[in-house]
């Protein structure tokens, strides 16, 4: 009784496990394209990898993360069809082509009924290493300040502390957050506070009256406008890179991630779409 | 008098605090991840990056990913321990050497094992990212676990068991099947709640041998996003991911204590059945 238990248990394990392998030898031949990199542009390759396949039923968009070096090195290895960055290329990959696919900046955010209108660099950098502690000294009220910071780990984070020279370890935050929402929300919720968020999400929640305001940054407003002229400096494009003119379905997939068809699941991630 | 007090006092505190630990942590989930927690969210594809839709094909790569780390990792840590226990000497040269290895490899950080299962399996053997390949890693990475506690199971067994069998004239490997391995089950069964455990909760190792395709597999040569890849990746890359985060945390929690009370119940159910006709 107990070695047909068994018995018939290992049978069925591997009628499963052959009938899942057979599986795909019986379907149509199905078509793989492979992206490796930057976990920021992941998701958005992903939905936009779903969109692809819903056009062509013969195709798997497989979307793998590892970050922008990642993705170069895949890139140029051959081990992916195409790569994911959400920087710039640097000089010594320019043997590989890159695409935009869509821009991300990131814009200082104050409470709407702060009288500070704009911060230079500095006085930036001086209020999040803790230098700076009132408004009073950047000719605001007499109210300390609150720093909101990013949570470790967080892109946005990493793209604020590239364009300030500053290091996580040196921040005093008061408070620290992890999404964009958040930020503005604690920011809305405090009159003293000043965060940073993704100049997308920052501008829509603003349209939609939310009580904060985007300060500008080198003289330049920060909207989507100007981060899609690229004229904002705190911002840097997601890139699909490939190892010489890419063919075939990854150069479709390539149009397709360009065009404006994305737009709405650009948005969606918070980021700006390439004007066409 | 009052030394002694003390003591007790602090024992209760201890124990209380490491209760309480949990007990917070539980409640946090399920206060957060409760409100999205649905039929629908358990069946349906992530939408939007995950932020709406559910999580069904991401059950269903972890089941199959544990499952083909179990599967594979089963037999073979079995059959080391018995070797380990009963077919050498405990003290032999050998025997020191696997245990050593062992040891050292439980000490191992997941993500070497993530690099390893990716340069191995997904590159060498030209598996690429796949459940196949992630369930293998898995497997490398639950053995330590599997193989000293079902070892330790075995040992555990009264010495009294081999000598009676063998008195009676029972083979060695009637006595293994018939006496040992029963008598070992519940040890056997705690190391393999552990190893599927460490496995469900794995991220580093899986990230780069399973990977990130939030697609329902096709086979098993399809890659696969984890629940735990899945929380990851909403926590800490998605901006607005937090509530399908926590409701993923607590599908996991879940499915971990379905799987622990179903492999309890198979246990007892087997002890219960070798009793009767041994």
């Amino acid at each position: 009784m107990k070695k047909l238990g068994i018995v018939v248990t290992l049978i069925v394990l591997i009628g499963a496990v052959w009938g899942f392998l057979r599986t795909q030898s019986n379907e149509p031949k199905i078509e793989k394209l492979v992206l490796t990199g930057s976990s920021t542009v992941a998701p958005l390759a992903a939905e936009i990898g779903k969109r692809f396949e819903l056009l062509h039923s013969n195709v798997r968009v497989d979307v793998q993360t590892g970050g922008s070096s990642r993705g170069v090195s895949d890139a140029r290895a051959g081990l992916a069809d195409i790569g994911m960055a959400s920087r710039a290329l640097k000089d010594d990959e320019k043997e590989l082509l890159s695409f935009t696919v869509a821009l991300d900046g990131i814009s200082v955010i104050l409470n709407k009924a702060n009288p500070v209108q704009s911060l230079n660099k500095q006085q930036i950098i001086d209020i999040y290493t803790g230098k700076i502690v009132n408004w009073k000294d950047v000719g605001g009220n007499d109210a300390p300040i609150t720093v909101v910071n990013k949570a470790e780990g967080r892109s946005t984070l990493e793209l604020f502390l590239h364009y300030f020279g500053l290091k996580n370890t040196e921040i005093k935050p008061q408070v620290v957050i992890g999404d964009n929402q958040q930020g503005i929300k604690t920011v809305v919720g405090n009159p003293d506070a000043i965060g940073y968020v993704s100049v997308g999400t920052a501008e829509y929640e603003a349209s939609q009256g939310a009580a904060i305001k985007l300060l500008p940054l080198e003289g330049i407003a920060a909207s989507v406008e100007n981060v899609r002229n690229r004229s904002f400096p705190l911002s840097r494009p997601l890139n699909l890179v490939t190892r010489g003119e890419p063919a075939g379905l990854a150069k479709d997939f390539i149009e397709f991630a360009g065009s404006p068809q994305v737009n709405d699941l650009i948005e969606a991630q918070y980021f700006v779409p390439v004007p066409h | 008098m009052f030394k002694n007090a003390l003591t007790t006092l602090l024992i209760w505190l201890t124990a209380a605090l490491v209760s309480g630990v949990f007990v917070w942590l539980l409640a946090d989930i399920i206060i957060h991840g409760l409100p999205k927690l649905s039929w629908s969210f358990l069946v349906e594809a992530p939408e939007n990056a995950g932020r709406s839709g559910g999580i069904g094909p991401i059950i269903v790569s972890t089941v199959l990913i544990l499952g083909v780390a179990m599967v594979t990792a089963t037999p073979l840590s079995l059959a080391t321990a018995v070797l380990l226990s009963e077919f050498i000497r405990h003290d032999s040269v050998f025997g020191r050497l696997v245990r050593r290895s062992l040891d050292v490899l439980a000490g191992v950080p997941s993500i070497v094992f993530g690099l390893f299962g990716n340069a191995f399996f997904c590159i060498y053997l030209g598996l690429g990212f796949s459940i196949l390949s992630g369930g293998l890693t898995l497997s490398c990475m639950v053995l330590p676990i599997l193989i000293r506690t079902a070892e330790e199971g075995l040992q555990a067994t009264p010495n009294d068991y081999r000598l009676s069998a063998s008195a009676l004239g029972m083979s060695r490997s009637a006595t293994l099947v018939h006496l040992l391995l029963p008598a070992a089950t519940p040890a056997l069964v705690a190391g393999l709640m552990l190893g599927v455990g460490r496995a469900v909760a794995e991220t580093a190792a899986l990230i780069f041998t399973s990977g990130y395709v939030d697609r329902m597999p096709d086979s098993l040569f399809d890659s696969g996003r984890a629940l735990s890849v899945h929380i990851y990746d909403l926590s800490m890359n998605v901006a607005g991911g937090d509530a399908s985060a926590y409701s993923s945390a607590l599908v996991l929690i879940l499915l971990l204590l379905i799987i622990n009370s179903i492999a309890l119940s198979l246990a007892k159910q087997w002890l219960h059945r070798s009793v009767v006709t041994a």
